[in-house]
């Protein structure tokens, strides 16, 4: 084999085997010289961090506790963004177990950054696609320590090799105060906490809470998908569902970094979702051309529907990861779709939207107030409620993302870069 | 446009950027702090792009701290001064080179000639190569005739200077690092060095049987390496210090052979010290007494025993006496002069050592006294002037000159690469003295900064990675730094800036025959230091390369490139060969709280940047990291007055105030205490500080005063408020 051995390991990973970051949590002074070498090393703007420091602390004066908690990529056993990703982008090296990621298939969809509990994937928008830590395998194939590694003055950051099925049994060592826990995506990363850690330790960055981006252009990709949907399941003519989807289909691409190369995200379909929902969606605009297809082409609306659902649904991302999410989608289906031809349908999930919202408080007072108007109008005048109906989806589903709650690791107590800027 | 459109549809090439090989390396010393880290500079295309350490160099092998991993952005960042600026009719106005020092040089011998010699200032720093201070106090001193040249190492570790010269007879900090592997017990008082030399840490962590122990007033991130935190109260170190020599004394733990042979004194100390008895000292201190008994017993019992310290003692107004306390248990145990024992003072600045051992500014060259005449008749002997041109004593420190530019005393005024306008304890005061005099030069890297907006004339300065020369490190390892890139625009080396004043006023040829470069003044240096203490005779720069810098003393001869250590004969500096054993009593800080200010405010810095942001500002992932000041205030505090983490205060003082400061939440710091960086010009804790000094080492006390802390009008634009 030509892989040379890393410094302090004498040999490669075996079968079963990968390499792994070990963090020893005694030994780190939070001196932060990996963040700097890592983006030295791979020449990422100052935004972009695929190493972070987060600090921890407890206990009572003068018995205070501070740690700090240098992470990378994890490169789980089960990588959560390999699973996700609609174009392949990620693999997971046979030899050494590294997740990479390339950046010439990526699309900018973004979806692994939702994956992953340890915001690890980010987003460089300059560049139109997602980066990760690679544990710089380029100098791991020269047998170097990654960059984090070489420039720890306490050595407090090491590569070792790990069985991945001992690993299954003993993973609870990958968790540590400010860690998300390591089971759904088996992260492998060790952790050796400080002899006699306080019960009490926690995150600094706790109080530092911002709203997640509304992601305009899904919002309105999903709630004209799913009024098409219910357009042609309460037997609207099926050139309003064609003419919905065409126009959420051209809007889609818009939130990727790389929309030309849109047509690829069918890839990933043995596992991912979005996959998954590409082609559903794809396969629906085709039935909705079809005149006397109605029946069908609603079946495979309600499919792309609960794919659409399931793109969210995931463990790191605990808000979306429930039945919720489905109840709402299905929600604006049919909130939507059967105001002109069924409207008592329509006032029951216009009613059961404006519950929903309510009770996982993730609504505003203006869309409260859009579904009364919609639900006051909706035996008036369906085409004053479409309106207010539609405007009051939105602005639910604008909610949705901006009060999305997500894993991630400890950061600092200050903001990175500051309020100001 | 195309590229915009491009990108937007994601049609340019989304690879990361191929990391650019330099296409050579430029070995050199790091130039942030006194640790004197070797490491190397990758250059390609003229323009730095890399940073490394130096593999096998015996401060750092191979590692740096953030800032050092990242320093070669900061010869690049676009807040360089480029071009001579002259202020005409208000404006600063870019102006050819002899146009500034024909400037320089008429306005400052204007004002001697009407106001008298020592109506001219100058404040120096620790950030130029030892050759540029030589070069520059012969220039002030000799050449301008002005005996009112200080150094911002007044702000820093005047009182380790002081302490050392009162206690040993002469500065120069006796220890070496491998003090830190090698130690049985080290004592961190006032020093953090996780945040402030996170390279020494590397030591400490090498040692893997030592007992140590931090005292601080806060849980810094060095009190966390700690086997024992010792939580004191602000500003009680004499007690705690005192207490512990008192059990030494009472306890029969003095090494009396040492003291009776080695030192003077130990009378009138024992006599002082009994009121010092542990249960008072708890008092003070707030420790329990047996903790003290217990240290004392451990410092005198352990086979090696270090005692390093920092500004936690320097910035007070008792630092000079602290240091000498420090020093009085290394004598009492003999804890001195040998392999893991010394009393160490880690300074701050790169070369804050060069400045003391040949900068002419608190002593003459060489480590020699103004007071005493033959040192003043060796040195006018090697300079080839009359003895009576060299100060018989030493003129206005740092805060003095700016006193004195207040009270119309001073009248021209030259700073060179250092930032009062944000440093300056009560920087008002520092303010008006630089508004009220009438010239003003201020020479640095960097433009625009706080001060040189004020400036008459700004001259632009290389800085580390531009020039040659050497760096004296903590351990007086004396190390080369070299030249990678070219200085930016017009500007010079502050050496070349020195012998273009000097010929101008026509001293040139006198104080500085036949200098052409570093090199020259280097040669002079080891004439200089021959003989004395920081003995530079046997060095050379290609020595001091070979062997990742060379411990002075280092005469003519010396083969022995291990750790070196000061008075392992226990022969001392005094000219009888004792050091001296010097009382002191612990008195309460000079800005008490009060109801009206009922905190004390601590200040101190952060890992990720460097002194007043000058250097650190423009390194965009330093910025990142560490981007806005914070206050730190335990939470018990905050109940009262219904702070919230994140929360904007603004901190006041019987001086000035700071606002919309950033509030962190937290047990790092005491009920009643606060602390603050003071890194952040726009939020400026020296607006707070006190501007009071130590009497023996006039370095100011940043370190003590009473604030009050109130919620600031404005709050942070943030949407979803937590509860």
């Amino acid at each position: 084999m030509s892989t040379p051995t890393l410094p302090l390991l004498d040999r490669l990973p075996c079968e079963g085997e990968q390499y792994r970051f070990h963090f020893d949590m005694a030994k780190c002074i939070g001196c932060k010289c990996c963040v700097v070498a890592c983006n030295e090393h791979n020449s990422n703007p100052a935004d972009i961090n695929w190493r972070r420091v987060g600090e921890i602390e407890g206990g009572i004066f003068p018995a205070t506790q501070r740690l700090h908690l240098s992470m990378g990529c994890n490169h789980c056993a089960e990588p959560t963004c390999l699973a996700g990703c609609p174009v392949e982008a990620y693999t997971k090296d046979l030899l050494t177990g590294i997740v990479d990621h390339s950046a010439d298939l990526c699309i900018g969809c973004q979806y692994c950054t939702w994956n992953c509990s340890y915001g690890v994937p980010q987003y460089d928008a300059a560049r139109g696609v997602v980066g990760k830590c690679d544990m710089c395998h380029s100098r791991i194939n020269e047998g170097e320590n990654p960059a984090c590694a070489n420039a720890c003055p306490e050595g407090a950051i090491a590569i070792e090799i790990v069985d991945i099925n001992q690993w299954r049994k003993h993973h609870p060592e990958a968790d540590a105060p400010g860690m998300p826990l390591a089971d759904h995506s088996l992260s492998t990363t060790r952790i050796s906490q400080a002899p006699g850690a306080f019960a009490d330790l926690q995150r600094v960055d706790l109080d530092r809470i911002e709203p997640e981006p509304s992601h305009w252009s899904l919002v309105f990709v999903l709630v004209l998908m799913q009024a098409a949907t219910g357009a042609i399941l309460a037997g609207v003519s099926h050139w309003v569902a064609f003419a919905l989807t065409s126009v959420a289909l051209s809007i889609a691409p818009l939130h990727l970094g790389r929309p030309l190369f849109a047509y690829r995200a069918w890839r990933g379909w043995r596992t991912s979702w979005l996959s998954r929902e590409v082609i559903a969606f794809s396969l629906f605009a085709g039935a909705a051309a079809l005149p006397d297809f109605r029946y069908g082409a609603a079946i495979i609306g309600l499919i792309a529907t609960y794919c659409s659902a399931r793109i969210y649904m995931v463990p790191a991302r605990p808000s979306w990861n429930s039945n919720f999410t489905l109840f709402d989608f299905y929600g604006t289906v049919l909130a939507l779709g059967p105001i002109f031809t069924m409207p008592w349908l329509a006032a029951f999930g216009l009613t059961s939207q404006l519950i929903l919202g309510i009770h996982r408080r993730r609504t505003s007072r203006l869309r409260i107030a859009c579904s009364i108007l919609a639900l006051a109008t909706l035996f008036v005048s369906p085409w004053i409620c479409v309106v207010f109906a539609a405007a009051g989806e939105l602005l639910g589903r604008a909610r949705f993302f901006e009060t999305a709650t997500k894993n991630s690791v400890a950061s600092t107590f200050l903001k990175p870069g500051g309020y100001c800027k | 446009m195309m590229q915009s459109l491009r990108r937007r549809l994601g049609l340019n090439n989304p690879s990361r950027p191929t990391r650019v090989k330099p296409e050579k390396w430029v070995s050199t010393t790091c130039g942030y702090c006194s640790v004197g880290c070797g490491m190397e500079i990758g250059v390609r295309d003229g323009m730095a792009i890399a940073s490394r350490g130096l593999e096998h160099h015996p401060v750092n092998r191979g590692k740096l701290c953030p800032k050092g991993l990242a320093e070669h952005h900061m010869l690049s960042s676009s807040n360089r001064a480029r071009q001579p600026l002259l202020r005409k009719s208000g404006r600063l106005v870019e102006v050819g080179w002899d146009e500034a020092i024909a400037a320089l040089v008429s306005n400052f011998r204007a004002c001697q000639q009407r106001h008298g010699s020592d109506s001219l200032g100058v404040i120096g720093t620790g950030q130029l190569l030892t050759e540029e201070f030589y070069a520059l106090g012969k220039l002030i001193q000799l050449g301008f005739g002005s005996r009112n040249y200080c150094g911002n190492t007044t702000l820093c570790m005047a009182s380790a200077v002081s302490g050392y010269k009162r206690s040993f007879g002469s500065d120069g900090p006796p220890g070496a690092y491998e003090d830190l592997e090698t130690a049985e017990l080290i004592i961190l008082i006032g020093a953090n060095i996780a945040d402030n030399h996170p390279i020494l840490c590397q030591h400490l962590e090498a040692n893997r049987n030592k007992h140590l122990v931090v005292i601080d007033p806060r849980v810094t991130k060095t009190a966390m390496l700690a086997d024992q935190y010792l939580p004191l109260r602000p500003r009680t170190d004499i007690a705690l210090l005192n207490g512990m020599a008192h059990v030494l004394i009472r306890d029969g733990l003095v090494d009396l052979n040492y003291v009776s042979a080695h030192t003077h004194g130990f009378a009138a100390l024992k006599q002082q010290l009994a009121a010092y008895d542990p249960e008072s000292v708890a008092i003070t201190t707030g420790l329990a007494a047996q903790v003290i008994i217990d240290l004392a017993h451990r410092y005198a019992k352990a086979q090696s025993a270090f005692i390093g310290w920092t500004m936690g003692v320097n910035h007070s107004t008792q630092g000079a006496e602290t240091v000498s306390v420090i020093n009085n248990l290394a004598l009492l145990t003999g804890h001195i002069g040998k392999r893991g024992s010394s009393p160490m003072s880690i300074t701050g600045q790169c070369n804050a050592m060069g400045t003391r051992e040949l900068g002419f500014t608190s002593s003459l060259p060489g480590y020699r006294k103004f007071e005493d005449p033959e040192d003043r008749k060796d040195l006018a002997a090697l300079w080839n002037i009359d003895a009576s041109r060299i100060p018989s004593a030493r003129g206005l420190a740092y805060p003095d000159i700016i006193n004195a530019a207040v009270n119309g005393q001073i009248k021209a005024l030259w700073i060179i690469a250092t930032n009062p306008m944000v440093s300056y304890p009560n920087r008002a005061q520092a303010q008006m003295a630089l508004e009220r005099v009438d010239f003003l030069v201020v020479q640095d890297g960097f433009h625009p900064t706080p001060t040189t907006e004020l400036a008459s004339l700004v001259l632009p300065a290389a800085i580390w990675g531009e020039k040659e020369g050497v760096y004296t490190n903590s351990e007086r390892r004396v190390s080369k730094a070299n030249a990678a890139v070219l200085p930016p625009g017009e500007a010079r080396s502050d050496l070349d800036i020195v012998l273009a004043v000097a010929q101008a006023i026509g001293c040139r040829e006198e104080l500085f025959p036949n200098w052409q470069g570093p090199g020259d003044a280097f040669e002079e240096m080891r004439k200089v230091t021959a003989g004395r203490l920081c003995d530079y005779s046997g060095m050379t720069y290609e020595l001091i390369e070979q062997h990742g810098g060379l411990q002075w003393p280092f005469p003519v001869g010396k083969q022995d490139f291990t750790a070196a250590r000061l008075y392992t004969d226990g022969n001392f500096e005094f000219p009888d060969g004792k050091a001296r054993l010097l009382p002191a009593e612990c008195l309460p800080f000079p800005d008490p709280t009060s109801d009206k200010f009922p905190y004390i405010l601590n200040t101190g810095r952060t890992v990720e940047h460097w002194h007043t942001r000058t250097k650190t500002a423009e390194v965009a992932i330093l910025e990142r990291m560490a981007p806005n000041a914070w206050l730190e205030m335990n939470p018990a505090d905050a109940q009262a007055p219904a702070f919230r983490n994140h929360d904007f205060v603004d901190i006041h003082s019987r001086r000035g105030v700071v606002r919309n400061v950033e509030l962190r939440l937290t047990q790092i710091v005491a009920p009643g205490q606060v602390f603050m960086p003071f890194h952040f010009a726009g939020t400026n804790i020296n607006e707070v500080t006190q501007d009071a000094f130590d009497p023996i080492s006039r370095e100011p006390n940043y370190k003590q005063c009473a604030v009050r802390v109130e919620r600031s009008a404005t709050q942070p634009n943030r949407r979803y408020q937590t509860s």
